[in-house]
């Protein structure tokens, strides 16, 4: 050991407290926009205005709103909100490859921004940044013959 | 009490309870990872993953958040993160490698949930990290 035990003591003791009080202070207020943004159906009427960005992607209309739910609140939102849209109005296999990729890529972009600008990151690098290259790889992925041979068949669950 | 305020008092338990589901895991894993920083293992990480690092401009010991973010999420990176001292540049680099490729077998299981190979996507994950973090860390490299 290259250090005391008494001093990586406390440094577990103090680093664990700062951590704890930094995750409360980004969750509470992270957990109220959230709620606020599902009470007021704030995703639905966003997913509206960017019907125009499905055809860049190769998606069909009804599959960007589950997928701005995963890129701005989560991965768990993301799936649970597309698993009930293909309930109401089946959405197409090449859709959720798509989705995946976008989605598993860039996620969660309000509470990730948050936690690593806290930490110290560049913001604009570790939203926008993810943004663009999730869209590049999904518009280029949605170009390619294996998914074009998905388009129209439609998953069933 | 109107909607509004139901909304930000539901918000706000969510955000507790998330922090202490959270914290039960982040905790101990800060813990060990402090008690590794101070071990001979750390020297031995560095000396290790120093070549491989070094493509993505950052030191020897950037290697243990971005594996810690491989396998918890990112609350556990960020926490394993200030444990080292980072530049800014070094941090947005670790955030955006950590950001496409975090709690892998986690999202790997909500993947397959919705119908998407979890191996096909894990691979894909990593793949796109290590591409997304070689650019940051080279844009990084010539801005720093």
């Amino acid at each position: 050991m290259s250090a005391p035990f008494d001093v990586i003591f406390r440094e577990i003791v103090s680093g664990g407290m700062s951590t704890a009080l930094n995750m409360l202070k980004i969750l509470i207020p992270l957990m109220i926009i959230v709620e606020i943004l599902m009470v007021y159906n704030v995703m639905e009427k966003v997913a509206d205005k960017l019907q125009f960005l499905a055809g860049a992607l190769g998606m069909q209309k009804q599959s960007i709103f589950p997928l701005l739910v995963g890129v701005v609140m989560g991965v768990t939102y993301g799936a649970g909100t597309l698993i009930e849209i293909n309930r109401k109005m089946p959405i197409p296999k090449k859709d959720y490859a798509l989705i995946g990729i976008f989605m598993f890529i860039c996620h969660g972009i309000i509470e990730t921004g948050f936690i690593f600008a806290v930490a110290g990151a560049e913001i604009f690098t570790i939203t926008v940044g993810r943004l663009v290259i999730a869209f590049l790889v999904t518009a280029a992925a949605a170009r390619l013959p294996v998914f074009r041979k998905m388009s129209e068949k439609t998953e069933e669950n | 009490m109107n909607l509004f305020a139901a909304t930000i008092r539901d918000g706000a338990i969510k955000g507790v309870k998330t922090a202490a589901m959270l914290l039960k895991i982040v905790l101990p894993i800060y813990a060990a990872v402090v008690i590794i920083k101070y071990s001979p293992i750390m020297p031995f990480l560095q000396d290790l993953f120093f070549p491989a690092m070094k493509f993505f401009h950052l030191p020897g010991n950037g290697i243990v958040p971005l594996i810690t973010g491989f396998f918890t999420d990112e609350y556990t990176t960020i926490a394993v993160m200030s444990t080292f001292d980072f530049t800014t540049a070094e941090i947005t680099t670790i955030a955006m490698f950590v950001l496409v490729a975090h709690s892998i077998p986690v999202e790997s299981a909500i993947a397959q949930k919705i119908g998407m190979s979890a191996a096909k996507f894990a691979v894909f994950r990593i793949l796109s990290a290590i591409a997304v973090g070689l650019l940051v860390g080279w844009i990084g490299g010539m801005l720093g």
